[in-house]
């Protein structure tokens, strides 16, 4: 006797597929090459390497003259491990050949600009040819099934669109799978739950706090997510605490998947989520060359070791960029997945090599932090970090919001609790933090990208 | 006989006691009697209200930290030695005071390590202890009598 089928487009029967190891029910959506075996994803990947480094050499002066400083020619690249050989790409050669002075293509084969959306620093600008646009769409397509959207589905978009390419990357990889968008785009969180219920959205993309806000402001309207059409959740535009992503799907009835990108590379659709490895993500490696390097040497780690992730688009048009260094610190494996995929997973990318704080002379990651809040039950996975200078010595200033429950009569309790936060955090992070309680709402909810360092000290 | 008393979480900045102020009288809730204590980021503002479930719910509807706790409300007579009195029978029984404030002149909140057995005690004492509807009360009769005047 065969067991129930389960459908995945029936609120939970992703998460059921899931937890009953049924991926078979989940689609994917170009087996061929997600689940190809590995020898042969590696011999796309030579080819395209090839061709890559060579249209770069012809194309583009910087890379031209970069590489023939170094002495290498395209010829050179014979195996995967020769892109060694290759120049790194870091932001600043992007900002400083701004605007178009890495595109290998006129302005009138590219069919769309976008820039990053300038957290850390000036933005940074790149144009897709058709050709691009379609390895966008495709990428996308592939992740958002990964959590189970079929065509039919109804996606609400709640990133802005604009420059940024997280809001328009998605839609056009939405339609080409068959889905239906709704632009909504950000802000306006009553009217997008009204839209939800007024068009029967089956899907939402969000940032993971802008979703977690979108829950509250529904729970507070006296919204029942568990009787909502809404089934999805796709998050990107910044990490996704784990913690934080089984609250909403916890609280929405809703699955959860985020993915990963980058706009110099090409913005979402380089890694996504599935369902068997929930803190990893499938690199789209037809598309990407992946590389884990020591940030500090720039050589290779060893399998599977954490590193900072250097990426290579393969046969992109607009923008061919070599070996492209993220800052974004992961290991990457390549053992075949649950969910049928061979295409190799990555950490999910919880910190960078560049937002490491540096407290009295310990490093410490906000990672770190939020994963300790996370294990508090009293606090929700809100947090803000103000580090300072106080009388000569760095100060690591942590506020985290009460949970109403969490709250007693007693300010002595409040206290106990506040140390028993302290001395979690110091023991994890080996600094001790003065922590402040936070009134529940009252840190600050992004749209965007949340904003969660504020470091004070003079630079 | 106890009061019930409305205690929320509230950071210490510009505001913030205002905030809950606003939801109460939104919600048509009177504060008889209040205390505002602070760590210096924080603080817990306590509330005796002429209407404590109302008072709650509309904290809670704003998502609020806030619970109802039980205290006891004493009315002293106004002369040299009462509230020493009261203290003193409370701490010959090893019932600590945790806070107090003074609501109405002579009407005074404790909140004690135990307060059901501080309520027997102080039961047997010359001390009045007053309920939540004295408290209503006393609210009318003096609107009345101002109104005489």
């Amino acid at each position: 006797m065969s067991a129930p089928a389960i459908n995945v487009t029936e609120k939970g029967g992703a998460l059921r597929a899931a937890a009953e190891g049924r991926f078979d029910a989940l689609p994917i959506y170009k087996p061929d090459i997600e689940c190809a075996p590995r020898e042969q994803i590696e011999a796309v990947q030579l080819a395209k390497l090839k061709d890559t480094v060579a249209y770069a050499y012809e194309r583009v002066p910087y890379y031209r003259a970069k590489m023939d400083e170094m002495g290498v020619a395209p010829a050179d690249i014979q195996t995967l491990a020769d892109v060694r050989k290759l120049p790194f790409t870091d932001k600043a050669v992007l900002r400083d050949t701004f605007p178009f002075g890495l595109f290998a293509v006129p302005l009138d084969e590219i069919r769309e600009l976008h820039s990053s959306s300038g957290t850390t620093g000036k933005p940074v600008v790149v144009g897709y040819t058709d050709d691009d646009m379609d390895i966008w769409s495709e990428c996308i397509a592939r992740l958002v099934q990964m959590a189970g959207v079929v065509p039919g589905d109804r996606a609400q978009m709640a990133f802005g669109y604009g420059m940024f390419t997280g809001g328009f990357g998605l839609h056009y990889g939405l339609q080409r799978l068959g889905c239906a968008m709704i632009p909504a785009g950000s802000g306006n969180t009553e009217r997008h739950i009204q839209m939800i219920e007024d068009y029967g959205t089956t899907v939402l993309v969000a940032t993971p706090s802008y979703a977690m806000h979108i829950c509250e402001v529904g729970e507070k309207m006296g919204y029942d997510w568990e009787a909502s059409p809404l089934r999805v959740g796709l998050f990107g535009g910044e990490p996704c605490p784990p913690g934080l992503k089984a609250e909403i799907e916890r609280r929405m009835h809703i699955v959860c998947t985020d993915n990963y990108g980058l706009t110099e590379v090409m913005g979402p659709g380089v890694s996504g989520e599935c369902l068997a490895e929930r803190f990893q993500q499938h690199i789209a490696e037809d598309h990407f060359l992946w590389e884990v390097i020591d940030p500090e040497t720039g050589e290779p780690v060893g399998e599977g070791e954490m590193g900072e992730l250097v990426l290579t688009p393969l046969g992109k048009q607009g923008i061919p960029v070599l070996r492209y260094r993220t800052h974004d610190l992961t290991a990457v494996h390549t053992e075949p997945c649950a969910c049928g995929r061979t295409l190799a997973r990555m950490d999910k990318v919880r910190s960078r090599s560049d937002d490491m704080l540096i407290i009295r002379g310990t490093n410490v990651f906000p990672s770190q932090i939020e994963d300790v809040l996370t294990g508090i039950d009293e606090v929700t996975p809100h947090y803000h970090i103000i580090v300072r200078t106080n009388r000569g010595m760095d100060e690591l200033i942590v506020e985290t919001e009460l949970r109403p429950e969490a709250f007693s009569d007693s300010m002595a309790s409040m206290e106990a609790l506040r140390g028993k936060i302290a001395e979690k955090l110091k023991s994890t992070l080996l600094v001790a933090p003065t922590v402040r309680l936070v009134e529940p709402g009252g840190i600050e909810r992004a749209i965007g990208k949340a904003k969660h360092v504020d470091d004070q000290r003079a630079k | 006989m106890t009061v019930s008393q409305i205690s929320v979480f509230a950071n210490s900045k510009p505001g913030h006691m205002g905030r809950v102020l606003d939801l109460f009288e939104a919600a048509g809730v009177s504060v008889r009697g209040f205390s505002a204590a602070d760590t210096g980021e924080y603080g817990i503002l306590r509330f005796v209200v002429d209407k404590p479930e109302a008072a709650l719910a509309a904290l809670q509807e704003a998502g609020c930290a806030c619970v109802i706790t039980p205290v006891l409300c004493l009315k002293l007579e106004d002369t040299p030695g009462e509230l020493s009195r009261v203290m003193g029978v409370l701490a010959r029984c090893d019932i600590n005071v945790v806070y107090s404030y003074s609501m109405i002149s002579t009407y005074i909140v404790l909140s004690t390590t135990d307060t059901k057995r501080a309520f027997e005690l102080l039961s047997g004492e010359p001390v009045v202890m007053i309920s939540q509807d004295d408290i209503a009360r006393f609210v009318a009769d003096r609107s009345e009598k101002e109104a005489v005047k």
